[in-house]
């Protein structure tokens, strides 16, 4: 899936519940061909190469946070919610989105955690999910990443989060053979119970 | 005619300061109600702000890439065109100041939060009803039995007139809102989005939590140390002598000495997001000063009888005294190169390995240039004897809360740490060392990011 694509469905499914609140609320779990996106607010020193010369597509997003690196084997998660109906606090819903991924590792046998005064998810010491979202009239989109058995490579012309030395990591190592349709189920149920949502004709 | 703040909105009950993005309008752009004007971040979230007003965007407050504490006036709306030129003379002079600039200096946009009049009249008239040890509330449950608004709710009812007192609240546990007084003043109702701020009024401690770290030395002192009794003489031990020959070679050494006070703000800021991953100061500044020695090789060259010697390396030494008399340089090698997590893993098993007296020669006598800090103690100012075989030496002081005139004239508080080079004038000049102390300056207060490179 191209990243565009998903953007623009979020877009659109964010113009309808500012428009009106109680219309549906969307949930994507996506894989994208690899690609580097950047926050309005980064430091594009993060990018280790010229912004016009990305070796793959780069956007430029309105979400928070700094450069990272999408691609196959790497789930992605689109949540378009109105936190109007939830909480209009935008530090709650990002500690509930790493819950639900917390969560999903908890299903698995693996032990997630927090990392200390930043957003995420880590195992051990290595990051496996990262989150970023924006938001307008407390409508999200965007939402986390998280890596299931994807090739990291990417991420070698870019400092992930604008944090250098974060160590990063996948379900793979601690899981081997893991893919990403073992564990899309789980986030399914994981994000519904989350925020209590009920599916309709996905 | 009427002026509307836009004020820095509360992402979360928790955030006290959110960082400006981006404004989408430039000041004289029409806003129409409910049009995104700029975009906020905190942590990893970003935030339309929208514009509650139709009106005009007169005046820019807090310029993208500032900071401003929660309820804090970031912008002004009028509501026709002729109202902006009177509206932007009003405006605190900083605004003026950077729109002629493009792209101001970052240390310039953070002057804006402690010298702009609004950042401390706020702290005053907000009741900030949800923090409950604050003194300043005191008053206010005081003069009008419970008065509970937020600090909009406040503002608009000063400028309208209207007494608060008279007011009934709709928000949570009867707070007033800027709803409230509208429709008490008979105005249509105008719904602030997000523009409305529901958090604890925390403007109040961000000025005293900068006193607070600047006392820590006032803890009850420690006793000095000696290593013997009265009428007692000690013999040196190894690593004393050793100091003793290297200190009375320097007297052969004609030195000068050259200082700078550089502002650790931001240095601070990035220490912040980075000790998580257990990086220390001690790399960060290792790091900073490596980096410039590589743009200044003059720096890190020294005397020899050949000639001035280059080496091949940037070898930055650290001075650490020993519990048991002397010290110790142990040495970060091509700090220039490494990074700030392999500097830090580094530094705390050479410290250890210096404790238990298990360092090689190589890890303590092969350094470049030498770094020596005494700011942990709260020394705000020294300087440093060179160590014989190097060029130079860098005293490091504590960074402590000083008041800075900026050039423009203004006035804010800023965290300021003073340095000081001491320099073989036979291999580098003052100009060299001066500038070496400018770069590394402006890598600390500008540029901190770029350590983790």
């Amino acid at each position: 899936m191209p990243f565009e694509t998903a953007w623009i469905w979020q877009k659109k499914f964010q113009e309808s519940l500012i428009e009106k609140p109680f219309s549906p609320q969307a949930v994507w779990f996506l894989e994208h061909f690899p690609c580097y996106t950047i926050g309005r607010g980064s430091n594009t020193k993060n990018l280790l190469f010229e912004e016009n010369k990305s070796p793959i597509p780069l956007f430029m997003i309105d979400r928070g946070g700094e450069v990272t690196h999408h691609m196959p084997g790497q789930i992605v998660g689109y949540l378009v919610l109105n936190l109007g109906l939830y909480k209009k606090d935008l530090f709650w819903y990002l500690r509930e989105l790493e819950q639900a991924l917390i969560d999903v590792l908890d299903l698995l046998g693996i032990e997630g955690k927090r990392g200390d005064g930043l957003t995420g998810v880590w195992c051990e010491d290595k990051k496996v999910g990262s989150i970023g979202i924006g938001c307008k009239r407390w409508v999200t989109q965007h939402g986390f990443s998280l890596n299931v058995d994807c090739d990291f490579i990417g991420f070698e012309k870019i400092i992930p989060c604008g944090l250098s030395k974060v160590k990063l990591g996948k379900l793979s190592d601690l899981i081997p053979g893991i893919k990403v349709c073992d564990v899309k189920p789980l986030l399914r149920e994981s994000v519904q119970k989350r925020f209590k949502l009920k599916w309709e004709n996905i | 005619m009427a002026t509307h703040d836009i004020f820095m909105p509360a992402l979360s009950s928790t955030m006290t300061e959110g960082k400006i993005v981006e404004w989408l309008k430039k000041p004289g752009d029409k806003v129409e109600r409910g049009e995104s004007v700029l975009v906020v971040e905190s942590d990893k979230a970003d935030m339309d702000v929208e514009s509650f007003q139709d009106g005009f965007l007169a005046s820019i407050v807090m310029p993208a890439g500032s900071s401003a504490p929660v309820g804090e006036t970031i912008g002004l709306i009028v509501e026709t065109a002729d109202e902006i030129a009177a509206a932007q003379a009003n405006a605190p002079s900083q605004a003026a100041s950077q729109e002629k600039e493009s792209s101001p200096p970052p240390v310039q946009e953070k002057q804006t939060s402690f010298d702009s009049p609004k950042a401390t009249e706020i702290p005053k008239t907000s009741p900030a009803p949800l923090v409950s040890e604050s003194s300043v509330n005191q008053n206010q449950f005081l003069n009008d039995g419970r008065i509970v608004a937020s600090p909009r709710a406040k503002k608009l009812a000063s400028q309208m007139g209207v007494d608060l007192a008279t007011v009934r609240g709709s928000g949570p546990h009867g707070r007033i809102q800027a709803e409230d007084v509208q429709s008490a003043k008979g105005q249509p109702i105008s719904v602030p989005w997000i523009a409305e701020s529901n958090a604890p009024a925390k403007i109040v401690s961000d000025a005293p939590r900068i006193e607070k770290k600047s006392v820590d030395s006032g803890k009850p002192p420690t006793p000095g140390k000696s290593f013997g009794s009265r009428g007692e003489t000690i013999a040196f031990n190894t690593l004393q002598q050793a100091v003793n020959r290297n200190m009375e070679e320097s007297l052969n050494t004609p030195c000068f000495r050259v200082g700078y006070s550089i502002i650790t703000d931001e240095l601070d800021d990035f220490y912040k997001q980075v000790k998580p991953n257990g990086v220390t100061m001690t790399a960060l500044l290792a790091k900073a000063v490596g980096l410039t020695l590589a743009r200044h090789p003059q720096v890190n060259a020294a005397f020899s009888s050949e000639g001035i010697a280059y080496p091949s390396q940037i070898n930055v030494a650290v001075a650490v005294a020993m519990e048991d008399g002397g010290l110790i340089t142990p040495v970060l090698q091509n700090a220039d190169k490494t990074s700030l997590s392999d500097l830090s893993l580094q530094w705390a098993d050479l410290v250890k390995r210096a404790r238990n007296k298990q360092l090689e020669p190589q890890e303590y006598s092969s350094g470049t240039f030498t770094l020596s800090n005494l700011g942990m103690f709260g020394v705000d100012r020294f300087d440093a004897i060179l160590p014989p075989g190097t060029g130079a030496i860098l005293a490091v002081g504590a960074s402590l809360p000083k008041v800075v005139a900026a050039k423009d004239g203004s006035i804010s508080i800023k965290k300021q740490m003073q340095v000081n080079l001491t320099a073989d004038h036979r291999v580098i000049y003052g100009a060299d060392g001066a500038l070496f102390l400018k770069d590394l300056a402006y890598l600390i207060e500008k540029n901190s990011y770029s350590l983790s490179s």
